[in-house]
């Protein structure tokens, strides 16, 4: 009891740091990510929590997030029938679960993909130097305080290598489960790195739930894309409403490579997701959406970097959320077209649907040009149902009530079914779009 | 009794009469069309009849098979057998096309005190209206509208208008930005949906949609209201000498 007092009156920082002292000290730690642990926490001393102007945190409160006194989270058991009821059926075979970043070997199964599909632990993998200093070296970079975080407490990750050519049958997912805690809050930092070689192929779901509240999930994802090689990342937030959610995703496109970059929030007590793109090549394609119900007091978030270093690349962004209650979203996407980067074709889209009048959304499209021959287009709308759409489903004999829930489900289905993956759109139909139907009823 | 009877209508937009003084009456089984320049009134027209919430009646009665129109609402004047056929149809993205056709279906059948039908019923009924009105059976996995071309739209138009057989259909410009082919289409498949039954109001700005449906009546509206009515050979007049010919001497 007076152990916690006295945490309430340090600082936030001095929390974390702590903290960190007790992981390393801890069994969870792993030694052959120690200089990576240490990397991270030395960056995080460097940034910090934001402050309330912080610029990549302009319109997201992280104060309740950072005030909160963590644990970390156990490796603790969990209902296996449950967590198989959140793995999708074209993925039975082809699935990683984690729960509280932990992998979790007979929950798992990859069978399904073959023999190229190369996964190691990070802790494993790390002994490589070459994987070592991707680690350290995108440390240096880091500017986002909550991936710096993820590198400190950082014990469990996977590391995926596709080889050049490599196709796969069904589409990959990754389970991250959070158990939560009835005593504290806890954390977990799920981390990801991808290679894909030349060519390869690969569809993936990242979807996470959560058994009960109380849990802030802190993942981090690198993808390096090779030379025509094309990667379906769709990340399915369905976490506890009273849960905290960061995800950080890096991108390094190189020639003719492609990224189509979903994400599907259900919305909690704040969810960020952060992208940061670098078309480094020739012909790189990018596609980013989002698709957002959010109520009571929801918040999800998207902060876009995305860096056009070469010509004939494009970029593509559209995001949509509806907004009900005193649910808050916001939008920060800057597109970085470089001197060099000519004949860069990029679009940017943010359209939020207001419920009520306490709703909030913040956007930001941006764009930063330094090449004279591009092709660039940036918009957003914020409103309500549009009354032209509902005379004209009214003409048609549907009721007031029956055209505006139609209206709204359609203004998120719209996005949620160009999702290549029958399964995810059926749990999104049932997650967001009841979430709707509960609202009108 | 008529099917509609407008008397001295009186309407507009934010408190600006578009439509002056007009009346009409309509029985089952015929075919009315409404000429005129544009901005004369014919489309705020078209609107007030469907139930608009923007448009506002300032004066004058509509009565529809003995009932008072005005006090109904949109959806209750569609299911009671209006029909509004869009200058503009919007596009809703999200909405598939054949399950809003079912919905639109079943919110009649309900009012008939009848079973809803399910996708896979509906699927046989959509197909054969389908083939009525000559639209690809690809259109009914589309959203709503969305990226169809002006032909198409119009088409859906019609196609809504077979599936949910009104007894009043008002066709706003229909003939408009289409192609002859396209045109011939539409007119056909409206031709087969005609019968002594059910009335049709033509709005149109040009002659070449009466060739391929033929109207009982004509009237031409000039500055909010009817200046002039008359058989299907007053068409042929006003192609022949433009609208001056009946907007000049009535002043």
């Amino acid at each position: 009891m007076s152990e916690s007092a006295v945490k309430k009156t340090e600082s936030p920082e001095t929390a974390v740091l702590a903290l960190h002292e007790k992981f390393l000290g801890g069994d969870q730690a792993k030694a052959s990510l120690r200089p990576v642990n240490q990397a991270g926490i030395e960056r995080f001393e460097l940034l910090k929590f934001p402050h309330k102007k912080h610029e990549m945190y302009t319109f997201v409160n992280t104060h309740q997030l950072a005030g909160t006194a963590f644990e970390l989270a156990a490796d603790s058991p969990v209902d296996t029938a449950w967590v198989q009821s959140k793995i999708y059926p074209a993925c039975k075979n082809s699935v990683l679960v984690f729960v509280n970043g932990a992998f979790q070997e007979n929950l798992s199964d990859l069978s399904g993909l073959g023999d190229s599909f190369k996964i190691r632990c990070l802790a494993e993998a790390v002994a490589e130097d070459e994987i070592k200093q991707t680690l350290l070296d995108s440390l240096e970079d880091e500017n986002d305080v909550f991936a710096a975080i993820n590198s400190a407490f950082v014990h469990h990750g996977v590391w995926i290598d596709i080889p050049a050519k490599a196709t796969f049958g069904s589409p990959l997912q990754l389970l991250y489960v959070s158990t939560g805690s009835a005593s504290a809050p806890v954390t977990s930092h799920p981390r990801l790195i991808m290679r894909l070689g030349e060519m390869a192929e690969l569809k993936m779901i990242v979807a996470y739930a959560g058994t009960r509240e109380n849990y802030f999930i802190n993942a981090v994802n690198d993808f390096i894309v090779k030379d025509g090689a094309g990667v379906t990342f769709t990340q399915v937030q369905k976490d506890d409403a009273e849960s905290w959610h960061c995800s950080k995703t890096r991108v390094q496109l190189h020639r003719d490579a492609r990224f189509f970059g979903r994400n599907a929030s259900s919305g909690n007590r704040l969810t960020r997701h952060h992208y940061e793109v670098r078309l480094k090549e020739d012909g790189a394609e990018l596609h980013l959406s989002g698709a957002s119900v959010l109520v009571n007091q929801e918040q999800v978030h998207n902060f876009i970097r995305i860096h056009h270093e070469a010509p004939h690349c494009s970029s593509n962004q559209l995001f949509k959320n509806v907004i009900n209650d005193k649910g808050r979203s916001s939008f920060d996407g800057t597109v970085i077209v470089d001197k060099g980067a000519q004949l860069t074709n990029s679009d940017q889209l943010i359209n939020n649907l207001m419920l009520s009048d306490e709703a909030h959304a913040d956007n930001k499209p941006n764009l930063m040009i330094f090449a004279d021959d591009v092709k660039c287009t940036h918009g957003t709308t914020v409103g309500q149902i549009d009354e032209d759409q509902l005379f004209y489903l009214k003409t048609r004999g549907l009721s007031q009530e029956l055209a505006k829930s139609l209206l709204t489900t359609s203004f998120v289905d719209s996005l949620i079914q160009t999702i290549p993956f029958p399964d995810v759109v059926a749990d999104l139909d049932e997650i967001l779009l009841k979430k709707l139907e509960a609202k009108h009823a | 009794m008529s099917l509609l009877e407008i008397k001295d209508l009186h309407a507009g937009f934010e408190g600006t009469d578009i439509v002056k003084g007009v009346s009409l009456t309509v029985n089952a089984g015929e075919v009315h069309a409404i000429m005129g320049p544009n901005g004369s009134g014919k489309s705020t027209l078209a609107k007030v009849l469907a139930g608009h919430p923007s448009y506002v009646v300032s004066k004058g009665s509509i009565t529809y098979n003995g009932n008072d129109l005005l006090e109904m609402d949109a959806e209750e004047r569609a299911l009671a057998g209006v029909f509004l056929g869009f200058q503009y149809p919007v596009e809703i993205p999200g909405v598939n096309n054949a399950e809003f056709l079912r919905m639109a279906y079943n919110a009649k059948l309900v009012k008939q005190g009848e079973e809803e039908v399910d996708p896979l019923d509906f699927d046989g009924i959509l197909d054969e209206k389908m083939k009525l009105v000559g639209m690809d059976r690809k259109y009914k996995d589309r959203f709503l509208n969305e990226g169809f071309s002006g032909g198409e739209k119009k088409k859906n138009e019609i196609l809504q208008m077979a599936v949910l057989g009104p007894k009043l259909s008002v066709l706003d410009e229909t003939d408009s930005g289409l192609d002859i082919d396209a045109l011939k289409v539409v007119a056909q498949g409206v031709n087969k949906l005609n019968n002594k039954d059910n009335a049709l109001i033509l709005i149109t700005h040009y002659q070449r949609l009466l060739n391929y449906i033929e109207p009982d009546f004509v009237h031409v509206f000039s500055g909010g209201t009817i200046i002039k009515s008359g058989g299907k050979e007053l068409a042929h007049e006003l192609e022949a000498q433009g609208y001056d010919w009946v907007t000049a001497p009535a002043k």
